[in-house]
């Protein structure tokens, strides 16, 4: 057997067989179909929307990573908090007069 | 290209949208369902794809404008449901909805596969149960892309109609058939 005819005799066996009945009642079907098509969708043609509202949350939790890093700028603005309260003591303890 | 398929600024539903989908449906439904039962490897959510595709092609016909051919929009339609059907699948089970060891795979009646009644000639009918078994096993064992070529070449698909279809280079299409093709040979031999 050749290549061309090897390939053809596969082609051949993933193509899926039917009987006459089936593909008719299948057209009857999607005929009926069309014609109420207000009808509910499946659930997983909503795939699509649910994937995309699922990227939304997995990319909005990156951006909540660099807050965990928030502990070290916050004890950065402490410390300047720190020497303000310093300067404060020492204007406290300016009399008021000497301002 | 078939009397319905024109190209230009004509769309095959303008004058006669209900005959022409009618049409439209007995020419293809054939190879949708075909490329949706291959890409799914279950049979109901075939049906249901292929319903869909076509609904989808009614509610779009005025807008087709012929720039590919109707089977290619067809079949992008389809392989675009049938990649939604996998996402689906897998958020069920990211949200552990469903065992992904237990897959919902569902084999067609037999009634079906055969041309008669199937009680009249019970070998045959265990005979192309397990065809369509084995055919189906293998198909589903090819990595996504190659099973998607596989599948439309399977439906008589040139490497051009395949590229537009999906959306991917000739010689990508090419190389995904190669390799598709070595594995079916392999997992197929005892039928060729």
């Amino acid at each position: 057997m050749n290549e061309d005819e090897k390939e053809r005799k596969l082609l051949s066996l993933l193509a899926p067989r039917r009987s006459e009945a089936f593909w008719a009642a299948q057209r009857a079907r999607i005929a009926s179909s069309a014609a109420e098509r207000k009808g509910p969708a499946r659930a997983w043609l909503l795939a699509p929307a649910a994937a995309a509202a699922l990227l939304a949350v997995l990319l909005v939790r990156p951006q909540r990573e660099p807050m965990q890093t928030e502990p070290q700028v916050v004890s950065a603005a402490f410390i300047e908090h720190l020497d303000l309260l310093d300067d404060m003591d020492v204007l406290e303890a300016v009399p008021e007069e000497e301002l | 290209m078939t009397d319905i398929e024109k190209k230009g600024s004509e769309s095959p539903g303008a004058a006669n949208p209900e005959g022409a989908f009618t049409l439209i449906v007995e020419e293809h439904q054939r190879l949708v369902y075909g490329v949706a039962l291959r890409l799914t490897g279950n049979s109901s959510a075939a049906e249901d794809i292929t319903q869909e595709t076509f609904i989808a092609a009614w509610r779009h016909l005025k807008d087709f404008r012929g720039e590919s051919s109707l089977k290619t929009w067809l079949l992008r339609i389809a392989a675009n449901k049938a990649r939604s059907y996998w996402r689906w699948k897998k958020l069920r089970t990211w949200f552990s909805l469903s065992d992904p060891a237990n897959g919902d795979e569902e084999s067609p009646a037999l009634e079906d596969l055969l041309p008669d009644d199937p009680r009249q000639r019970p070998e045959q009918a265990a005979q192309a149960a397990e065809l369509e078994r084995r055919v189906q096993a293998a198909i589903s064992a090819l990595p996504p892309r190659q099973r998607e070529v596989a599948v439309l070449r399977a439906q008589g698909l040139s490497g051009a109609e395949i590229a537009a279809a999906l959306g991917m280079a000739e010689g990508t299409v090419k190389a995904h058939w190669f390799e598709a093709r070595k594995k079916l040979e392999v997992s197929l031999r005892e039928y060729l």
